[in-house]
C-alpha cells in the first residue's frame, strides 16, 4: 500500500516512558516517546538492545503500562489489550498441544467468538503461506520457519487493524528470514493492517518500512525518523540500489555506529 | 534414569521462595488459622464431633504439656531419634557408593535403569514384616527397615547427577587431557552436588518414616511410633495428637537443617537461580 | 542437552573403543536377570543370611501357586488395590484442585504455602494409628490414609507446574486480553501437565505405600494384612510371594502412569521423571 501522508493516525504516543525500579536505582527503559503510526503505514522501531523499542511495543500492545505519557488507538485511550490489536513475538509461541490450525484459531475461542465461523477464514490463510498440507500438524513437526508463517496465519485471524512485531523472525536464519519478510509486507498490504515492527537490523527495517523510527539506548528515546519513500510492492532488487544504500548509511549514522 | 521424588519433593522450596508475603496474605493465613483452631475447639465442645476421638486443642496442648511434664517418654523420643540418624548415615552413604559404583560409566546405568525403576515402583516398605521377623524387635530392625527405603532417592540422585554435565563440559575437559579421576572429581561430583543434597534430604524423611513403621509394627520395641500406637489404641487422644505434634517438629526441623546445610554447600547454584528469576 | 546424547559423546571421549563394542546395554539387562536369581540362590544355600530373613529362589517360586491359589487372595487383592485406587483418587484430585487454587492467586499462595509446605517434611504413616481410631479397620481408613500419602506430591507439582508455561505464551494470551480462567485452562494446564504426571507417578507409589502402612496398623483384610498373618506363621516363601505382588502392582502403576502420560501429554515424551529428556528445551 503506498505511503499516504494524509491518512488518518490510528496510534498516537505522546511524552510516553517507563520507569523499573530495580533496588535502589530507578532505570530508565524509556524517555519521553513521541511517535504515531498512520494507518496502513509500515513503521519500524530501530535500535540497539536497551533501546525501549520492544518496552514501546509491548506498550501499544496493552502489556505494559507507561510510567507516563498517553496513549491513543483509534482515537481511544488505550488502558488494555484490544482485540483490534495482533502481536507477533520473536518465538512462534506455538502451544505443543494444538495442532497448527487450532493455534491458528486460539484467537477466536479466546474471544468467545464461533470457531465453525472462521475455519474457513484459517484455511485460506494457511494457504496464502503455502501451509494447507501442514493444517493438521502440531507445531514440533514443523521447522522454525514453518512455525512463523502459522503464527503469521494466527496473528490476521480477527483481522486486527494494528499489527505490533517483535523481531518476528529473529530467531530464523537469514534465507528464510528475508522470505518471511516478504510474505509479511505482501499479508500486511492485502489486510490493510498498520504494522509496527521492531527490529535492530538496519536493512531489514529500510527494505520494509514506509517510515523508520530510529532510538538509542539509555535511556531509551527517539533520535529521529527517516522517510522510506521506495514504491510497494518491494523487490528484493531493492537492496542492491543506491538509494537503499543511502537511507542505510543515514541511519547507521544517527545510530552513531558510521 | 528416573529422580521423581526428589525432583518433585525439591518443588516446595523453591516455590515458597517465589511467593512474597503482603498485608493481605497475611490476614488471610491468620484469619484461616483462627478459624480452624476456633471449630477445632468448639464443635468438640458443642459435642458435633466426638470429643473422645476428636479433641479439643485446649485438650491436645493439655496433653502436650502433660507429656513434657511426665518425662517417662525421653527413652523414646532417643530411640526415635539416634535409629533415624543412623539410619540415615548408612543409607546416604551406601546411596552415594552405589551412585558412584553404578552411575559413572553410562553403560552400566543404561543397564540397570530398568531394575532402578522396578525398585523405585516397590514399596519398599513390604520388607518390613520380614526384616523384623528376621532382625527381632529391636534397634538393628527398625534401621535395617530404614536403611532399605532411604538409601534409595540418594542412589538414583547420584547416578542422575554424575550424568548431568552437558557433552560440551565433558569435550572440553578431554581437550585438557583430563584423566577419568580428574573427570569425576573436577567435573561430575560438582555438577551432582546439589541433586545428591535434595535426595538426602528425602532420604531423612524416608528414614524417619521406615523407623515409625518398624516402630508400629513391632510390639515389642520403643519409640515415638508405638506410643503413637499405644495411645491410640487406649484411645487417649490428647496424647496421641501431643507425640504426633512432637514428630511433626522433628521432622520439620530436621528438613530446615537439611534445607540450610544444602545452601551453603550449593552456592552456586543458589546464586544461579538468583540470576535467572 | 540430552543425556542420552551425553552419555553417547561421553562414553565415545572416555572410551575410544567404544565404536568397536557393538554390545547394547540391554543385553546386560536380560543377562543381570539369571545372575540376580542365581545369586539369590547361592547366598540362600550358603545360609549367609538368615533363612527367615529370605528363602531361596525355588522356596519362593514353588510358593506362588500356594499363594496366589488360595480362596482368600482375589479378596485380600481387591481389597487393597479399591483402598490404593480410592485413596489416590482422592488425594490427587483435592491435590490437584488445591494446586490450581494456590496456583492462580497468589494471596492465598502466599498465605497457606508456608503450612503445606511443610507436609513435604512430614512422615504421613505417624497419623496411621489417629487414622485407624477415627475410621476403624474398613476401606475408609485406608483410603484416607492413602490420599493423605499422595496428597502433597500432586499438589506440589500442580502448583509448581502452573508457573512452568512459557513466558511468551503468557504475552500471547495477554495481547489476546484472554480471562485469566482462559489463561489457566488453555495455557498454564496444559503446560503443567507433564510435571504433573511426575507427581501422579510419585503419588501412586505412595497411596500404594499409605494403604500397606495403614493395613500394618490395623485391618481385617487387604495384602498387607495377609503378610502381617504370613510373618506370624513364619511362612517367609509366601511373604516373599507377597512381596512380588507388591513389586508386580508398583510396576504396573508405574507403566499405567506413564502409558497415559504419552497420550494425554503426546506432544512431550518427558516429564519430570525424565530430567534425561526434559533438558531437550532448556
Amino acid at each position: 500500500m503506498p505511503k499516504n501522508n494524509d491518512s488518518k493516525v490510528l496510534v498516537r504516543l505522546e511524552g510516553v516512558s517507563k520507569k523499573y525500579q530495580s533496588g535502589s536505582n530507578e532505570i530508565v527503559a524509556l524517555s519521553g516517546l513521541d511517535l504515531e503510526a498512520r494507518e496502513g503505514e509500515f513503521l519500524s522501531l530501530l535500535g540497539p538492545s536497551g533501546c525501549g523499542k520492544s518496552t514501546a511495543l509491548n506498550i501499544m500492545g496493552g502489556l505494559l503500562k507507561a510510567s507516563e505519557g498517553i496513549i491513543t488507538i483509534a482515537g481511544e485511550e488505550m488502558t488494555k489489550p484490544r482485540r483490534d490489536i495482533g502481536m507477533m513475538f520473536q518465538q512462534a509461541v506455538m502451544f505443543p498441544w494444538r495442532t497448527t490450525i487450532e493455534n491458528v484459531l486460539l484467537p477466536i475461542e479466546v474471544f468467545g467468538l464461533n470457531k465453525k465461523d472462521y475455519v474457513a477464514k484459517a484455511e485460506e490463510l494457511l494457504e496464502m503461506v503455502g501451509m494447507t498440507e501442514f493444517a493438521k500438524s502440531y507445531p514440533w513437526q514443523l521447522s522454525g520457519g514453518m512455525q512463523q508463517r502459522a503464527a503469521l496465519c494466527r496473528v490476521l485471524i480477527h483481522h486486527p487493524k494494528l499489527l505490533l512485531l517483535d523481531e518476528p523472525f529473529g530467531a530464523l536464519d537469514e534465507f528464510t528470514r528475508e522470505t518471511m519478510n516478504q510474505e509479511l509486507l505482501r499479508l500486511q498490504s492485502h489486510s490493510g493492517s498498520t504494522a509496527v515492527l521492531v527490529t535492530h537490523n538496519i536493512s531489514e527495517a529500510v527494505f520494509m518500512s514506509d517510515r523508520i523510527a530510529v532510538m538509542s539506548a539509555r535511556p531509551g528515546r527517539l533520535i529521529g525518523v527517516i522517510d522510506v519513500p521506495f514504491e510497494r510492492p518491494r523487490k528484493p532488487e531493492l537492496y542492491g540500489r543506491p538509494e537503499f544504500t543511502k537511507l542505510v548509511v543515514q541511519a547507521r549514522e544517527m545510530l552513531g555506529l558510521a | 534414569m528416573t529422580s521423581t521424588a526428589a525432583d518433585v519433593r525439591s518443588r516446595g522450596k523453591e516455590l515458597r521462595k517465589q511467593s512474597k508475603s503482603t498485608t493481605q496474605s497475611v490476614i488471610v493465613g491468620t484469619v484461616t488459622l483462627v478459624v480452624f483452631l476456633a471449630l477445632w475447639e468448639i464443635l468438640p465442645t458443642l459435642g458435633v464431633l466426638n470429643r473422645v476421638l476428636i479433641p479439643t486443642v485446649s485438650d491436645t496442648i493439655w496433653g502436650l504439656g502433660q507429656l513434657i511434664i511426665g518425662g517417662y517418654w525421653w527413652e523414646d523420643l532417643a530411640s526415635t531419634l539416634s535409629s533415624v540418624l543412623i539410619a540415615w548415615t548408612i543409607g546416604v552413604a551406601f546411596g552415594i557408593t552405589m551412585g558412584v559404583v553404578l552411575g559413572t560409566s553410562p553403560f552400566v546405568r543404561t543397564a540397570i535403569t530398568p531394575y532402578a525403576i522396578a525398585l523405585q515402583a516397590l514399596p519398599k516398605i513390604v520388607l518390613a514384616p520380614v526384616l523384623i521377623g528376621a532382625l527381632g524387635f529391636g534397634p538393628e530392625s527398625k534401621i535395617a527397615i530404614a536403611v532399605a527405603i532411604c538409601f534409595f532417592p540418594v542412589w538414583i540422585n547420584t547416578m542422575v547427577g554424575l550424568s548431568l554435565p552437558s557433552a560440551a563440559e565433558f569435550t572440553f575437559m578431554r581437550s585438557l587431557n583430563a584423566t577419568r579421576v580428574q573427570l569425576f572429581r573436577k567435573l561430575q561430583m560438582p555438577s551432582a552436588v546439589p541433586i545428591v543434597l535434595v535426595g538426602m534430604k528425602h532420604a531423612m524423611l524416608l528414614s524417619f518414616t521406615g523407623v515409625l513403621v518398624a516402630e508400629i509394627l513391632s510390639s515389642a520395641s520403643n519409640g515415638l511410633g508405638k506410643l503413637v500406637k499405644e495411645f491410640s489404641i487406649q484411645l487417649n487422644m490428647p496424647l496421641t495428637l501431643a507425640v504426633i505434634t512432637v514428630v511433626l517438629t522433628i521432622a520439620v526441623s530436621l528438613v530446615s537443617i537439611m534445607d540450610v546445610l544444602e545452601r551453603k554447600a550449593v552456592f552456586w547454584s543458589e546464586s544461579e537461580r538468583g540470576k535467572k528469576s | 542437552m540430552s543425556t542420552a546424547a551425553t552419555s553417547g559423546a561421553q562414553a565415545t571421549l572416555l572410551d575410544p573403543q567404544k565404536k568397536r563394542r557393538k554390545v547394547s546395554p540391554y543385553w546386560i539387562t536380560a543377562a543381570l536377570f539369571p545372575a540376580i536369581l542365581l545369586v539369590w540362590f547361592v547366598v540362600t544355600q550358603l545360609e549367609v543370611l538368615h533363612p527367615i530373613l529370605l528363602p531361596g529362589p525355588e522356596a519362593v517360586l514353588t510358593s506362588i501357586p500356594r499363594v496366589l491359589g488360595s480362596e482368600t487372595f482375589g479378596i485380600h487383592a481387591s481389597r487393597t488395590l479399591i483402598e490404593t485406587l480410592a485413596g489416590f483418587a482422592l488425594g490427587a484430585a483435592v491435590g490437584f484442585l488445591l494446586g490450581l487454587l494456590l496456583g492462580s492467586s497468589s494471596v492465598l499462595r502466599a498465605a497457606y504455602l508456608p503450612a503445606l509446605s511443610a507436609l513435604e517434611a512430614v512422615p504421613t504413616v505417624i497419623i496411621a494409628p489417629l487414622i485407624i481410631a477415627w475410621f476403624g479397620f474398613g476401606i475408609e481408613g485406608k483410603a484416607v490414609q492413602a490420599a493423605i500419602a499422595c496428597f502433597y506430591a500432586v499438589f506440589i507439582t500442580t502448583l509448581s507446574g502452573l508457573s512452568l508455561a512459557n513466558a511468551n505464551s503468557v504475552s500471547l494470551m495477554q495481547s489476546l486480553g484472554a480471562s485469566k480462567l482462559q489463561t489457566l485452562l488453555k495455557l498454564r494446564v496444559p503446560s503443567a501437565l507433564p510435571v504433573i504426571f511426575g507427581g501422579l507417578q510419585l503419588g501412586a507409589t505412595t497411596a500404594i505405600i499409605g494403604a500397606i502402612v495403614s493395613e500394618f496398623v490395623g485391618a481385617d483384610a487387604g495384602l498387607g494384612f495377609l503378610l502381617l498373618r504370613y510373618r506370624s506363621s513364619y511362612d517367609t516363601p509366601a511373604a516373599w510371594v507377597l512381596i512380588l505382588c507388591f513389586l508386580v502392582i508398583g510396576v504396573s502403576a508405574y507403566l499405567l502412569i506413564s502409558f497415559a502420560e504419552k497420550r494425554i501429554v503426546f506432544w512431550r515424551s518427558t516429564a519430570v521423571s525424565r530430567p534425561d529428556l526434559e533438558k531437550n528445551d532448556h
